[in-house]
């Protein structure tokens, strides 16, 4: 199998280059990491990329598949375009060949506190919640904060510093939606800006791309519906 | 200094933008309808489609809510693409005030229909 890949180490290169690299593999079955992790053990040990859990949970190994966000870890090999183009996820400082800086995704992730505020005395067992209440949740809690979807999105790409992006937002609605958070009105002040929320114009490559199935766009429009409801 | 964004802001844009989305909607078949049952349009008769006061005072409506539709649309891409605050400001007060030139001219020839 035919494979292109990202090649960048910002100490030494002066600029990124595409390595080849040609696989003798059987693509039956396998997932574009079991490649990626036989090139470094066969052909090129120096190929840096992050993979931990290799299942579509940790969200670690997030990169740009043939022009495509996705998990390398449950990417299907066959199928795919050969040679197969792999690159780091876009518009992320990239530390090294595949391994991209991630500050900026999370500093987005802490702004939008994504931890319940609650200032009600503990209570003695737990905080309940009834099964519709928590039903609300379904299609929010199971982000893994792998980046495909903020990568994706051309909103991200201009205003990187600014626009929130699909995932910080999901994550957003995710406590906003949870009946145990008293802090809606601060986090819809929060989102209430130009930027923040508002840059998203609607495109939905995070939808496309999510690995989770997810829909971060719908949670958006959820938001803004709050944000009209206590304007009026 | 630290980038911080303004509070408060962005609501009414998307808001405004939608309801003129939705002022377009509406008058769009209403007109294509109205123009239809009058029949056959030679010059006197579009000409004739906008004496009645409503019609002038709809067409003045839809033209209205197309320009502060598309200034929004407008200043939704500087917004993206344009990042000097001293191009954008400058192309969002000369759009403003070409558009609202327009408004103007176009209630000029809507009244100027006898």
């Amino acid at each position: 199998m035919k494979f292109r890949i990202y090649r960048y180490d910002p100490e030494s290169d002066a600029k990124p280059r595409m390595q080849e690299y040609v696989l003798d593999f059987d693509p039956q079955g396998k997932k574009v990491l079991d490649a990626l992790i036989a090139i470094k053990e066969t052909l090129d040990e120096s190929l840096a990329f992050r993979r931990s859990c290799r299942e579509g949970v940790c969200g670690s190994d997030g990169l740009n598949i043939n022009g495509v966000n996705s998990l390398a870890c449950v990417t299907a090999l066959e199928g795919l375009k050969e040679p197969i183009d792999i690159r780091p996820l876009p518009r992320l400082a990239v530390i090294r060949d595949l391994i991209v800086d991630m500050g900026q995704f999370y500093q987005h992730y802490k702004a939008v506190k994504p931890y319940l505020i609650n200032l009600d005395p503990e209570p003695e067992n737990e905080r309940l919640q009834s099964p519709e209440e928590r039903a609300e949740l379904d299609g929010l809690y199971e982000c893994i904060l792998c980046g495909c979807c903020t990568t994706s999105c051309p909103s991200f790409w201009w205003n990187p510093d600014k626009f929130l992006g699909p995932a910080a937002l999901l994550q957003a609605y995710r406590v906003i939606a949870d009946t145990r958070d008293q802090a809606t009105d601060e986090r819809l002040d929060y989102l209430e800006d130009p930027y923040r929320l508002f840059r998203c114009h609607g495109i939905m490559n995070c939808v496309e791309v999510c690995p989770k199935g997810l829909n971060p766009t719908e949670a958006i429009g959820k938001i803004k519906t709050l944000l009209v409801k206590r304007s009026l | 200094m630290r980038n911080v964004g303004g509070a408060h802001r962005g609501l009414n844009m998307w808001l405004v933008q939608r309801a003129s989305a939705l002022i377009m909607a509406l008058y769009l078949p209403g007109f294509l309808v109205y123009a239809l049952v009058v029949g056959p349009l030679d010059f006197a008769a579009w000409h004739g489609l906008f004496v009645p006061l409503a019609v002038k005072v709809s067409s003045l409506l839809f033209i209205a809510a197309l320009l502060v539709h598309a200034w929004i649309g407008l200043r939704e891409i500087f917004i993206d693409y344009v990042h000097p605050m001293t191009i954008r400001l400058p192309l969002l007060f000369l759009f403003g005030t070409l558009y609202l030139g327009c408004l103007i001219w176009a209630a000029d020839i809507l009244w100027g229909v006898k």
